[in-house]
Formats: C-alpha cells, structure tokens, sequence
C-alpha cells in the first residue's frame, strides 16, 4: 500500500535531496530533522555521545533517540515547539545515532548534511574536517548557524568543499517558521544554491531567501535590533513590559506576544550568543552600537543566571502563571526595576483601540509616555532597516518577507511605513530632528510599494545615479497568487460573504471572506450562481478551485445568525406580543430551509459536469470541512486542520458531512485501513464526529490518517504555490469530465445504534461524556447507521442526506443545543455541561427518548443548483445575511 | 458407574494483548500468533505426552469468544485439519461461545458425551485472541429490545465490577491488596518453576508476561479509575487483557485402564447458573452451590479452590457472599499459584486453565477435593468439581 500522506502532486521540484544528515539533535536540530521526515527524506540524526554514557555506560544514541521520544509525544497544539512530525510514522524514516559511531556511514550516501550543532567554531569547524573527507563529492553541507559568518566556517576547507557549502538558517520550530534564508557566498556553486533553494521552497514548504553573508542574515539583523531597542527604551523610560508588548504587538503588525512574550516563547537564552557575534560582526558606527544594549543585555543575563529562561523554565521569564489558591490562574508580569511580579489582568489601552479601526499610526498619534516609547522603538526599527537597504538585501521585499516568515509579522519593515504613511513617516522622523537614511530620501514621499496597471510594484532603488523607480513584484515560477489576481481584475459574481474570480486558463476560483470565513446563505448564493453559470454550454469556464488566502480556510457555518434569531424570540418585547413561539417556529423552519439549502448547493456542486478542487490552508472545521468533502478532490497545504466539529455545538453535520464523510471511511476499509463488516466504518465516522479533540487532523499529512483526505487527494507544502498547483491539477481533470458516482450505503441500522448508545452509556459512566453528547451521540448515530434500516437494505445518499436533516433540526429543538451554540459564540469555548450533576433525574435512555423526533417532508437532491422558488428564497435569506451581518458590525 | 478422567493440561503462556482497534501502536508477544496455530501446538502437545492414538479422539471442541474473522468459521474444526495438530479427518470439531465460561462449557459437554458412552477420548481446548479480535468483535450490533431493558451492563464488565463493590461494600483498598497478593503468587510460582509442566512455550514466550513482580501498593493506589467517575476498579484491579490457549485431554476411566494412562482428576459435577448481568461477578456462589450439591460435598470438603479472577471487586463479593452464607474459602486455598488478575484472563481460554490447573494442584498438593468456578459476562456462574484419584484410592 502506498503512503498516500507523503504524495504531493507530481511537481518535481526539490527532488535531488533523498537522504540527509542532521548533526545536532537539539529542539532546532531535531525539528529541522522531523521536518526532512515531513517531506519524504530519509534522515540520521546524529548527536554526542552523553560523557555519563561514556563513562558508566547506556544508551550511545539515547539523546537523538529522546529527541524523537519527545517530538512524537508533541501536538501542534500543546507544545509547538516540540510538534516537528506531521505524521507520527514519520518517524521511521528517522535513524537516531550519534556522530562517533554512525557519521561515517550517515554521511556516505547522504544528500545533505546539516549542522546543528553549539555555536562553537572549532567545533563546527573540525565538524567540517571530519565531514569533507566522508561525504560524496556533490553532497552538499550546510550549517544553521545564526551567529557565525559563511566564511569563517569553511576556512580551511577545500574549494570543492565551499562549492558545495551554504548556511541553512531555520527559524524555529522549523515546521512552522515559514522563512528559510539561505546564506552563500560568491564561491557557492550555482547549482547548490538552485538545490537547496527548490527543496526549502518545495519540499519544506518555506519561503526561501536566498541572502549574503551578512552578520545576522536578514530576519535577525533586525529583528534582534527591533528587541534590544525595545528592551533598552522599556528600562530608560520605565514602561511596564505588558503595556510595552500590547503596543508593540499586534497593533504595529507584530505578534500579539510583543516583544518580552515572544522572548519567554523562544526562550531567553538564544538572545546573549545571537547579540554577541552580531556585535562582532557589525562595524562600530552601526546604528546599533548607538543606543546602550548594554542595559538590555544586563537584564537578560540577569534573567538567566537566575534560570529564568522563559515559558518552559519552572521561574518563569518576563512573565509567568501563578495559581490562585481557588484553582484559577493568574499571569504575572516582571518588574524590571525589583525584578518582582505583579497580577496583570486585560489591559485597555486607547491607542490600541484606535490601531484596531485606524491603523497601525494610531499607536503613536497619541499623548502620553507609552504613545511616545512606541514611537521612538519604530521610528529607529524602521530607520535602521531603510539603512540596511542595499547591504543586507537589494530588494526591499526580501526584508519585508524575511520577516513574515521569521517573525511572523504581519508587516515588514517597508509596509509598516507604508502603512503608516511614508510623508507622515518622513515628516515626524524630521521633526524629531533625525536625518532621512538615502531610502527614504531616494523614495521622494512616494510609497515603497504602489498599485500600477492592477500590478503590484516596489521602489527599486539605485544607489548610484540616487535614484528609484517603480517595479512589478515578479512572482516566483509556480507561485499564483489571488490577491494579484484581484488586483487586476473585478469578480465574476461577487456577495457579502464570497466571490468569484477568474484566475485564468478557464478556471474560477471561489474565494470566501467573511468573517473567519464562516460559511452563510451568500456563500450558499456565491455557489450556486458560480454552477449555473459553469454549467451554461457556452460556459467559457472549465473548472473550479475552492481556495482563499486567509490563515484559515474556513471556520465553519456561521452560527451567528441562527443564535441571533432564537434569541430574538426570547427578547421581552417579543413575549409581551406574544410572538416567541411564532418566531421560534419560523426559525425552525429558516434553520431546515438553510440545512437543505446547503446540502442542495454542496451535492449540485458534487454533481455538476466540471471539476471542483478544494485547496484548504489551515483550519477547515465543520461546514468548512463539508464544503471539502463534496470536491472532486483536495489539494491541501502542508499545514491543514480539518475536521467535522459539530457535535461541539450539539448539532450533527448538516450539509452532507455525515454522508460524505461516511463514504470516506468506507473507502479506507476498501483500502484496508478499517476492518470488514458494516459496522467498523460507522464506527470511525461516529468517534470522529462525536470527538474533534482526537479527529482534527494535525497536518495534511495527518488527515490521509484520519480520512478526511483519500486517495487522489495531494498536499502542496508550500501554502504559496497552493493555487497554482490546485489550478494545474484541475487543469488536467477538465478533459472528459464526468461527475462521480452516487454511493450506495448498506447500513448497520438500529441494533448498531443500540451498540453505540451503550458505548456512550460507558463514556458517561466513566465521566468521558456529559448527558447531551449522550443526547447528539444517539442523533449522530442515528445517521450513521441509517436510522430504521437492516444490513440487508441499501440506502441512497438522498436517504442518509434525509436523516442528517432530521436529526440535526431534532437537536436543534433541543434548549441544550441552542445554550451550547450561544456559548460558544460568548466565550469562543464549547460548552461541557456538568455531567453526573444534572439531569440525574432522568435516565439516559430517557434524555435519548426526549430528543424531540423529527420528520421532515422527503426531499430528493437532485444534484442540480437551486432554482426557481428555492434560488429566490436562498437569494433572500442571503440578502437578510449581509443586512444582519452589517448591523452587527 | 463411568467416569470421565483429565488426563493431561497444557496451555501457551498469556501474554498482554492490545485490541486491535484501540488506535494504540503496542502489540502484545502473541499478537502475530493465529489462535488456531496457539491450538494446534497444544493439540500435538497432548497427543504427543499421552501418546494417544489420534484416531482414538472423538472430538475436539474449543471454546472461544467473538468468533468472526480469524478466530471464526468453527475453529476446532480447523485446528483438526490444521496440519500441525496432529488430528485425521475423522475427528470432529466443535467451536463454542459461552463468553468467559466456553472452556469450561466444553470440559461439562465433553464430560456428559464420556459418560453417556458416546465417546472414549474428548480433547478440550480454549482459546483467545484479543490482539487480533476485539472484545465484542468488529461488528457489535445488538437488538435494542433487550439492551436499554434488562441487559444493561451487558457488555461492560468493568461496570459489573463497580456495582460489585458497590454492593459489597468493597474498598479500592482492599482491591488492590487483593490484586497485588494474586501477582506475588503467581510471581512465587513463576521462581520456583510451577508453571512448566503446563505452559508450552510459544513465539519465543515462555511465561506469563502480564505478572507484574514488582508491583505493589503504592503503584496500585496511584492508578486511574478506568470504568466509572468517583469509582474504584482500575486497570490493576481488573484482570489485564491477554491472548493465549489452554487444553485438556479427557477420556473415560476405562480407557485410561487399558492404555495405561495415570488420570489426574476425576470430573465429579458440573453446574450453571444465571444471574442479573449488572452484578455478573456474583454467578459463581449459585453455580458452585449447585455442583457442590449434585457432587454430595460441601465447600468444607474443597481442599483447592480456583475461582477466576476478572475483577479484584468481583473476587471479593464472591468470598464475602460465600462467607455470608456459612460457606467461607479459606484464603490459603484459593487460587494457589494466582489467578487471572496477574496471569491475565484470555476469555476463552480461561475456564480450561483453571480446571486444569485444579487437576495439577490436586496432584501437587496431594489433594482430594476441588473446585473451578468463574463468572460469565451477561450474568451466568459455572462450577466444576474434580477429585484426585489416587487420594481416593
């Protein structure tokens, strides 16, 4: 059986590297390692040989082998840090060792060999040594150092050897640090640049930036400067380090740890040696050396010496988690002058209000010391990359994407002053009384990047003539991106919550963007005009791609409106007119009416004569997920989390989730993966629906695990070239479509069902279940199993579609339901009730019984778009979306 | 009058068996060992000690639980064509499910067909594989007319446990000291050799891997809860699950005589008896009470006692409720070289071992008198008397 979780889709970029050494099995070493695995490549990962090992005797592999041990027990999650395996398999691609005894025969037939190991130089260096006389004439080495020049490393090595030498610098956790800059020199073979550059971009699925030797690369040179400034200014000005982390967090486009959180996240410790050698390797005259960092570093090593190192020392860091004595937890903060902590609770801070609606220059259009602090941080930050233009990098958007993908900043360095204005920028920066660097005095006022022509184009600066002119930001081959698109050109159908747009060789692409992309009647709408008009003869367009460039696909059905409404029965206005049970009742019936609105429009997309590719980044949960499961196939990102998540808000899956996902893991046990019999692949379907906590997947990898990806589905690495290879592959699917099969379902039906309510009857014996999963478990597998059927009966899609509508209004009815929708809207959280306590009057099988039983008019889909009747009233209800959802606003 | 005789035991030795289904990635020893492959050896084994003539054999019947898949299709009649059994074609094969009860069953019915002259030699085998079937099958499926009514708890022993000790009274204490007792022994047996003349080694295995020598009341008491919130039966409290086979030659009296063979235990009685499935572990008291009576002995005549242990709750109920009605187990009698909480509890397997182990421990200890019960899921007990005949000679 082949591993379908290590398919991509048959690009073939990246390909020369199969087998690689990983020296240093620290978290980076060895989550640069688990991530080889991700990517198909066999992987040592070699380590020392423990002196207590040496001398007493054990295990000679054991810190390789405890590294894995750690990485596997590791959720995305809990410990990301630690999360390095998409797919706990995996591992087994992974051979734990350490260097006496395995490096010869590691680096023999190796691809690649990456050091990881302290940043000492004579280490490394006799590394090298040891490494040269190994290794294939053509293996290429490379060291993920952060501290130490390209050509300190390889002096004393051999030109060949230098030929084949870069510096790989990962951000860490590799797995989810999207940059990866690569450092060469002019003595770096061509070749091994385009390598390494084509298998960190492909296989690895970073952006790859290729940079010069350069002390600290890009990323850090300013990242560490934008730090240490902040660190200094907290201290001179006396700023609390949270009120400092708020304005230099999110509003400014920074993660919303700010500084001092993101320093306990990475851990404290990398700051001294990564300042050191920058310190070393800058001239004395750099705007760095002009502020005094010795404060800062005072600080940190304080800090350390007194082991706290950050979130995983027991101390603590900047700040820390104290228990109350009630059990609650309470964040704390460090004051930087008594180096005590203090409760900090949620701070409300104006300007931070005001960055929210107007932008990142609201934080600094403001009186007062920490407006001011937050300007003085920024104002150098910024200066001090404009300055660093063309000595780290020609391009401004290397810079800027180095730190997308290093930090995760939303803006680098060029969009925060665009954002901020780049005449307002220049203008206070003068009235402080500071010079313009060249960059900003070449750029004239004019913004670094502008729209010209529906392109998007950067300044391009030449430092000889003083000049800058426009460019078009060329994208790399294979690398389409929507927003380009949209730049260029006005959608195809367009509605609140979704549009259509043309991205070329006849294929649309359908783009959510509500909110966190929940799904409503417009998307509904948005869909269901796109098939009618793919479906036309004289259609011009030939295929669909379903892909957005948000963090998260989609977080599923907006639920919003669903609670607005039964809400707004209860309001006392409505009681007093007696109107509570006459809204109720219509709810019920706009919530039946958009159930089977929504299984209508995802079937008809299933069964309309052109190809449809899902291509999902990030979460993709309940109806986001349903939407997926009704494509031809999905070309997912690396990094995608889906999963069917209702039973969390006490519902089943209602737009054909149930069916789709049914059919799925009765496909995994035609491929073997579930046992034989009726009743297993209900099984599956029914754990997984009633437990997202387990059935989410972790990665993409992961979700050929757990069935949300079969067979024919890919996984792109790289979330960049997500809709270029989704648009390839649908591309040659378009020849000769014809829509797939209606499935056929034999079903377990109602002794399965008792079956399963005793399984559930264990759970809430054993505390695992409160009393209402016991109450959606029964609706769930009710569905399931087919409801009123025998084995010996075969059921249509349209029957299981039928039950799911049933059984989700039933729980609908439920008042438990509805509290749990409502929760989790209020707190984001679902709602547990208390389990044993409650309701204890009642027997389980009563609760089962009190579901109230609902039975619906038969429907057939018919596998068409909504027309007539059915298409005004879908057209309405997403008309009162976008007015509600505007109110709301 | 006929007698039916145990003339030899032999068992694999158990080993810890993950479900197949349970998403965990460990697999016991015995996991890649087909259950008819574990009862084929134990077939040869007999034949081969007792030198029996193959074709004498009437019968082969197997008790065995959940049979589907690799553990279905009437195993016994498998294992006799079952090349490395031993067995021709003329011997029949019958696959029995009585849950915990099978090989036990089989023993009575084998016993009945001896007595009614129907037969001269009987081979009786359990067997069990929880790595490769798990517990209620692949495809539990159950007629809702009887679960949600009388047949709560049908399937989940450890629930039957917990209203055990609920009922009984029966502190998580006492539980584990019970547990830990039931290991010391058979880690006791295991030193000093007690266990080889019944276990043929199998895969590699040689003994029982589920006897934890070091466990002890510390690592008891920090165990979870497994079946009930707030409620006390553990994983170290219940009888671990593990796969393995058992097996017993039976023959008359009258064909031990003429072949020469030395019978280790006479089958005196046999009984069974229902109880209410939400207390299963109880089924023994009634069972033993009525073979007890059919064999014209009391609970004072038993000098050996096997009484299976599931639950360490369900143990203790059983001796509570036989002490209750004037019938009280001496402790030093009971379960002489541990029982299922330690050696693990391969559900089909189980009721052969204990009544073979009855027969050895009577020739052992140069006893009279035993009794084999155990406790059935679903709410039944069975009992079995056995006599040694050279003490009654």
């Amino acid at each position: 059986m082949t591993d379908l979780s290590q398919q991509t889709f048959p690009f073939h970029m990246g390909e020369e590297i199969k087998k690689a050494v990983v020296v240093g099995a620290g978290t980076m070493g060895s989550g640069i390692a688990a991530h080889l695995t991700n990517a198909g490549v066999d992987v040592y990962l070699l380590d020392i040989i423990p002196k207590e090992v040496i001398q007493n005797g054990g295990d000679r592999n054991g810190i390789a082998k405890a590294a894995i041990q750690r990485m596997l027990k590791a959720t995305p999650a809990k410990d990301p840090l630690n999360a390095g395996f998409m797919n706990p398999n995996n591992a087994s691609r992974m051979t734990p060792g350490n260097i006496d005894d395995h490096l010869a025969e590691a680096v023999r037939d190796a691809d690649w060999i990456v050091e990881v190991v302290i940043e000492n130089i004579d280490i490394k260096r006799d590394l090298f040594a040891r490494i040269e006389a190994l290794k294939k004439p053509d293996a290429i080495v490379s060291s993920n150092t952060s501290t130490i020049p390209l050509k300190t490393l390889v002096e004393g090595r051999s030109d060949a050897f230098r030929k084949h030498f870069v510096i790989t610098h990962f951000f860490n956790p590799p797995r989810f640090m999207h940059l990866l800059e690569i450092v060469v020199s002019d003595e770096t073979d061509p070749e091994t640049i385009r390598i390494m550059r084509e298998f960190g971009d492909a296989k690895l699925g970073k952006n790859v930036l290729v940079c010069n030797d350069t002390p600290a690369f890009l990323a850090n040179r300013i990242g560490i400067y934008f730090m240490f400034r902040a660190i200094t200014e907290t201290i001179e000005k006396n700023i609390k380090i949270e009120e400092a982390d708020a304005v230099l967090g999110h509003p400014i486009g920074f993660p919303k740890e700010g500084i001092f959180g993101l320093l306990d996240l990475v851990g404290i410790g990398i700051l001294p040696h990564v300042t050191e050698s920058l310190l070393q390797g800058i001239d004395d005259d750099d705007p760095f050396c002009a502020f005094d960092h010795e404060h800062g570093l005072a600080l940190i090593h304080r800090l350390l010496s007194d082991g706290r190192g950050g979130r995983k020392s027991a101390k603590g860091g900047f700040y820390r988690m104290r228990k109350n004595e009630n059990g609650t937890k309470q964040k704390q903060a460090l004051n930087l002058e008594t180096d005590d902590y203090y409760d900090i609770g949620k701070l409300r801070l104006k300007n931070i209000q005001n960055a929210k609606k107007h932008g990142p220059r609201a934080v600094f259009e403001h009186d007062g010391n920490l407006a001011q602090f937050a300007w003085v941080v920024v104002r150098d930050t910024l200066l001090y990359a404009a300055s660093l233009v063309p000595e780290i990098a020609d391009d401004i958007v290397d810079i800027d994407r180095s730190l997308h993908g290093g930090y995760n900043a939303k803006w680098g360095p060029f969009e925060l002053i665009d954002q901020l204005g780049m005449q307002w920028f220049c203008d206070r920066v003068k009235a402080d009384g500071i010079e313009l660097p060249p960059t900003l005095q070449i750029a004239k006022n004019r913004p670094f990047y502008q729209e010209i022509d529906g392109r998007l184009c950067r300044l391009v600066f030449d430092f000889k003539t003083h000049t800058a002119e426009y460019a078009p930001w060329v994208r790399d081959e294979g690398v389409l991106v929507l927003s380009d698109i949209k730049r260029a050109s006005k959608p195809l159908i367009t509605d609140f919550s979704a549009s259509l747009w043309d991205i070329g060789d006849g294929i649309v692409c359908l783009e959510f963007h509500s909110k966190m992309n929940t799904l409503d009647p417009s998307t509904l709408w948005v869909l269901n005009q796109t098939i009618q008009l793919l479906s036309l003869e004289q259609s011009p367009y030939k295929g669909l791609v379903i892909y957005n460039e948000a963090k998260n696909f989609s977080l599923g059905a907006n639920l919003g409106l669903v609670d607005a409404g039964f809400k707004l029965a209860k309001t006392p206005i409505m009681k007093a007119c007696l109107l509570s049970s006459v809204i109720e009742n219509r709810m019920y019936k706009a919530v039946e009416t958009l159930v089977y609105q929504g299984q209508s429009v995802f079937n008809a997309m299933r069964n309309a004569p052109f190809p449809v590719i899902g291509a999902p980044n990030g979460m993709a949960l309940g109806g986001g997920c349903e939407i997926l499961l009704h494509c031809d196939g999905i070309q997912a990102s690396g990094e995608t989390y889906m999963g069917l998540v209702e039973s969390g808000v006490g519902v089943v899956p209602g737009w054909g989730g149930c069916v789709r996902y049914l059919e799925r893991c009765q496909l995994g046990q035609l491929a073997g993966k579930i046992k034989g019999g009726p009743v297993p692949p209900v099984r599956e379907a029914f754990q997984a629906i009633l437990m997202p906590q387990f059935s989410v997947s972790t990665s993409a990898q992961d979700a050929f695990t757990k069935h949300w990806l079969r067979e024919g589905d890919y996984i792109t690495m790289n979330p960049d070239r997500l809709l270029y290879e989704a648009k390839a592959r649908i591309l040659t699917m378009v020849e000769n479509y014809t829509p797939p099969e209606p499935t056929r379902f034999q079903l377990p039906g109602f002794s399965s069902r008792a079956a399963l309510n005793m399984a559930l009857d264990d759970f809430y014996t054993k505390g695992d279940a409160t009393w209402h999963d016991v109450v959606v478990a029964d609706a769930l597998a009710e569905v399931l199993t087919g409801g009123d059927t025998y084995v010996t009966q075969e059921l249509s899609e349209n029957d299981v579609a039928q039950l799911e509508r049933e059984c989700f209004l039933s729980l609908m009815k439920t008042p438990q339901t509805r509290k749990r929708i409502a929760h989790i809207l209020k707190t984001g959280k679902p709602l547990r009730e208390d389990s044993l306590a409650s309701d204890k009057a009642k027997t389980l099988d009563e609760l089962r019984a009190s579901r109230p039983k609902t039975s619906l008019p038969y429907r057939s889909l018919d596998g068409k778009p909504l027309s007539g009747m059915d298409a005004l009233t879908l057209r309405f209800m997403a008309k009162l979306t976008a007015l509600l959802m505007s109110l709301a606003k | 009058m006929k007698q039916a005789v145990i003339v030899e035991y032999v068992r694999t030795p158990f080993a810890r068996a993950v479900e197949p289904n349970s998403g965990r990635n460990k697999q016991g020893q015995l996991a890649e060992v087909l259950p008819d492959d574990m009862l084929a050896v134990l077939v040869s084994e007999l034949l081969r000690r007792t030198s029996i003539s193959p074709s004498d054999v009437e019968t082969l019947l197997t008790g065995c639980v959940h049979q589907e898949a690799e553990q279905g299709l009437n195993m016994a009649r498998l294992v006799v064509l079952h090349p490395e059994s031993g067995l021709p074609n003329t011997v029949g094969g019958v696959t029995v499910d009585r849950f915990c009860g099978s090989s036990m069953h089989v023993i009575a019915d084998a016993k009945n067909t001896i007595l009614a002259g129907e037969a001269d030699v009987m081979i009786c085998t359990g067997v069990q594989s929880i790595s490769r079937i798990p517990l209620a099958g692949w495809n539990p499926m159950l007629n809702p007319k009887i679960y949600g009514g009388h047949a709560k708890g049908f399937l989940n022993m450890g629930i039957t446990a917990e209203n055990l000790a609920e009922r009984y009274q029966i502190s998580r204490l006492a539980q584990e000291e019970f547990a830990m007792i039931s290991h010391q022994k058979a880690a006791k047996a295991q030193d000093e050799n007690d266990f080889e003349s019944e276990i043929i080694p199998i895969n590699g295995l040689t003994f029982d891997d589920a006897v934890r020598k070091d466990t002890n009341l510390g690592k008891l008491a920090g165990l979870k809860t497994v079946f009930k919130q707030d409620g006390s039966v553990t994983a170290g409290t219940s009888s671990p699950h593990t796969d393995g086979a058992s097996a017993v030659m039976l023959t008359s009296q009258e064909y031990a005589d003429t072949r020469g063979l030395s019978p280790i235990a006479i089958l005196k009685a046999f009984a069974s008896s229902g109880c209410e499935p939400e207390i299963m572990g109880i089924g023994p008291v009634e069972a033993s009470k009525k073979a007890l009576a059919r064999a014209g002995l009391t609970m004072a005549d038993m000098d050996i006692i096997e009484l299976n242990e599931a639950f360490a709750a369900q143990c203790l109920s059983v001796l509570q409720e036989f002490e209750r009605q004037d019938m009280t187990i001496p402790i030093d009698k009971l379960n002489i070289h541990g029982g299922a909480l330690a050696l693990g509890h391969p559900l089909g397997a189980s009721g052969a071992r204990i009544t073979g182990k009855a027969a050895r421990l009577l020739q052992q200890l140069n006893k009279r008198y035993a009794l084999a019960t155990m406790c059935i899921g679903g709410g039944q007990g069975v009992a079995m008397i056995l006599e040694n005949p050279k003490v009654l000679n």
